[in-house]
């Protein structure tokens, strides 16, 4: 069921009344003469609504470093004679993050879960608090090798503000469907006027995308997302990883680029005059080989192969076990990175064959 | 004009400061430092506004050097003993390093009590037997003291300690007094001893034979020492028929946060940092990463 309708142009007409009070982000398309085909897109600040391209394939990154940027501070700190004053801070600003897909949109809700779970993160919190997030749908698999529709994060009924869905087909569209995720969505959404009450018609068309796009998605993985975990606690002694781990650079690509991944280090600045410093924490990667080092030389992950499946089983039981978010939403940015073409379908199909 | 963004502005400014933070620690002032040995230091603190840390016998607490860093200590010290808080640290790296340069009067940061201690209303009314090797005896020794001081509240009370070289053994005084002390069943060995060691020569495990018969429905178990002796400890543990839901272990891990975030400390799906760093036997045998 439709909440609205809304027109392309009166849609941008309220992205640009948001850019007059705050940091609006969205997919923009880049030129990448070596890439096939040779655009890619990437979640950038953009001055203007026309610079967002909602028709966008994917993002190269997830939008998860606007919560949890690779680097931020988290004191400020001033050392004196006898001692220290501390404080917290946040450069947190009022942001809207407009066109995100389902599997990016999960992807989210599973960065608010982890940092909420077990006492809130402010710095995290602070982020989010000022977030609007506007999905919008995608009518197809993205890009190949994608598997969203496995981990069931092909479709989204939460983590949004606004869900805008096109209306019609090809590059040029002129309507959206629209859902209302929260009461600031639909104050922001309706406040210029221009939303429309959805007519039967809207809502036959919108189903009918809503069933070429199921349609239009096939299946990957051998194993159904529910037994997963199940299958994942029966490899745990597989060979698989060590075998598919020796061609594993332990770089940490597969981490940077996962909008799940959210593992940081913390480290301290200290300026010139030794007074004034700052605490700063930034991501941090599992696969990197001293992840798990302590003072000493032990390594409580020393292999690459235990590192390997410490991901994999964070992605596929663990997270979703803990926080009931997703770990994994199939979204194989950490396949595309990988310079070992590691693939991770690849390895829960071998597993799955295994056991 | 801007207008009234449709966002919270909230109770932070667009940049500043921010009401609470998990990673914000407190000030604490250093009472005094004592060198136990070459390698660790004793540390008694106190927080700059006079309150009492509040911890369980087993929990842990970041210790800040602004500009340095941050690492997990155990507190050394007994919760029945509110007036200071204790730390035994060793030498092993940069924060460590910084941190045996204070004197008294300095200043550090805490934030803490962390992660889960032990419950002691379980250890009430029990007999007590607690293994620990190394520096494990600063982690144990908050419970030994809390022991000692509600010594009523327990039965028989078995101290085993391990080190592997006289030069090497911690609380010196406490030693002596748990020796002294009537109420305490203590024994120590050293694995090499020196040329004016009098005491006994093996591993932990050999003091084992100086217990009486434990009984296994009233004996709770704490083991705290390197990784290598859980084993050997425990299988004398479980060899005496002690539940393994009675014995409990500490473990240690590489932190960052303290607060189930950052993901360093994991053993396998368990955060260390909060479900730990004591654990039952029995839970920790689920967790394969914790005893490879
Ligand atoms: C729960 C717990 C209790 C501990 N209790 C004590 C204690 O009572 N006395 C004591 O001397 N030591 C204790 N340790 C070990 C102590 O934390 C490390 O020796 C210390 O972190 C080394 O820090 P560093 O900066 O000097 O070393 P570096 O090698 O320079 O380490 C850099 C950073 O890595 C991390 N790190 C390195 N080693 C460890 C480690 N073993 N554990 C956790 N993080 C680590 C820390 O964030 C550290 O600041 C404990 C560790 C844990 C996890
Ligand atoms: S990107 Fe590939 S090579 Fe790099 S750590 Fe991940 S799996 Fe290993
Ligand atoms: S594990 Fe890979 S496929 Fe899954 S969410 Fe992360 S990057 Fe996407
Ligand atoms: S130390 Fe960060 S999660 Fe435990």
């Amino acid at each position: 069921m439709l909440d609205a309708i809304i027109s392309t142009r009166e849609l941008l007409g309220r992205v640009d009344e948001l850019l007059r009070t705050q940091r609006v982000i969205g997919p923009v398309r880049r030129d990448v003469p070596d890439a096939t085909p040779p655009v890619r897109w990437f979640y950038e600040p953009v001055s203007s609504a026309r610079q967002l391209d909602l028709g966008f394939a994917y993002c190269v990154y997830s939008p998860k470093q606007y919560l949890l940027p690779p680097r931020e501070t988290l004191l400020e700190f001033h050392r004196t004679p006898d001692g220290f004053s501390a404080r917290p801070v946040s450069d947190a600003q009022p942001t809207a993050l407009i066109g995100v897909h389902p599997c990016d949109l999960h992807a989210l809700v599973t960065l608010d879960r982890a940092f909420s779970h077990n006492g809130d993160d402010e710095h995290y919190q602070a982020r989010r608090r000022r977030l609007l997030i506007v999905g919008v749908d995608c009518g197809k698999p993205c890009t190949p090798g994608v598997y969203c529709a496995d981990m069931r994060a092909n479709v989204a009924d939460e983590g949004f503000d606004v869900m805008l869905q096109p209306l019609g087909a090809g590059a040029d569209v002129e309507r959206f469907g629209v859902r209302f995720g929260s009461p600031r969505g639909r104050a922001w959404l309706e406040a210029g006027g221009g939303c429309e009450r959805p007519t039967a018609a809207d809502e036959r068309a919108a189903d009918a995308w809503q069933e070429r796009k199921e349609a239009s998605f096939g299946r990957t993985l051998t194993t159904a997302h529910e037994d997963l975990p199940a299958m994942m606690a029966r490899s745990y002694d597989s060979l698989i990883w060590e075998a598919t781990a020796r061609r594993c650079y332990s770089c940490g690509s597969c981490n940077l680029v996962c909008p799940t991944c959210y593992c940081f280090d913390v480290h301290d600045e200290l300026d010139l005059s030794l007074q004034e410093g700052r605490r700063c924490r930034e991501w941090d990667g599992c696969q990197l080989q001293d992840f798990a080092l302590v003072a000493g030389g032990h390594n409580f992950r020393s292999k690459a192969a235990a590192r390997l499946r410490h991901r994999l089983m964070r992605k596929s039981k663990w997270i979703g076990e803990r926080t009931g978010g997703k770990g994994c939403v199939g979204c194989a940015r950490c396949d595309r990175a990988c310079t070992a073409r590691i693939s991770t379908v690849e390895i829960y199909n071998q597993l799955a064959e295994e056991v | 004009m801007p207008r009234e963004s449709v966002l919270e502005a909230g109770p932070v400014a667009d940049i500043g400061a921010m009401a609470a933070s998990p990673y914000l620690p407190e000030a604490a002032r250093v009472l005094s430092v004592r060198s136990l040995t070459a390698m660790e230091r004793l540390f008694d603190l106190e927080f700059a506004d006079g309150r009492a840390l509040g911890h369980a016998p087993g929990q842990f607490v970041q210790v800040s050097l602004l500009g340095i860093g941050e690492c997990p200590i155990s507190i050394c010290s007994s919760p029945t003993r509110p007036q200071r808080f204790q730390l035994c640290i060793r030498k092993a790296g940069v924060v460590t390093a910084a941190l045996h340069a204070l004197r008294g009067g300095d200043m550090v940061g805490i934030r803490g009590p962390l992660g889960r201690g032990f419950d002691v209303s379980e250890l009430h009314g029990k007999d007590v037997l607690i293994v620990a090797g190394g520096l494990g005896l600063a982690p144990a020794r908050s419970l030994i003291q809390y022991v000692i001081d509600e010594r009523a509240r327990f039965g028989a009370f078995h101290l085993l300690y391990g080190a592997k070289h006289p030069s090497e053994l911690l609380f010196r005084e406490d030693l002596h007094a748990w020796r002294d002390d009537p109420a305490v069943d203590f024994h120590m060995t050293v694995d090499r001893p020196d040329e004016g060691w009098r005491g006994r020569v093996g591993v932990v495990t050999t003091l084992f034979r100086e217990l009486p018969p434990l009984d296994p429905q009233r004996t709770v178990v704490a083991v705290i020492g390197p990784p290598v002796m859980f084993k050997f400890v425990l299988l004398e543990v479980l060899a005496r028929r002690i539940p393994q839901g009675r014995v409990y272990c500490s473990l240690e891990r590489r932190m960052k946060c303290g607060v189930g975030k950052c993901g360093h400390c994991q053993a396998n799906d368990v955060y260390v940092c909060q479900e730990g760093p004591v654990f039952t036997y029995g839970r920790l045998k689920a967790l394969r990463e914790a005893i490879e």
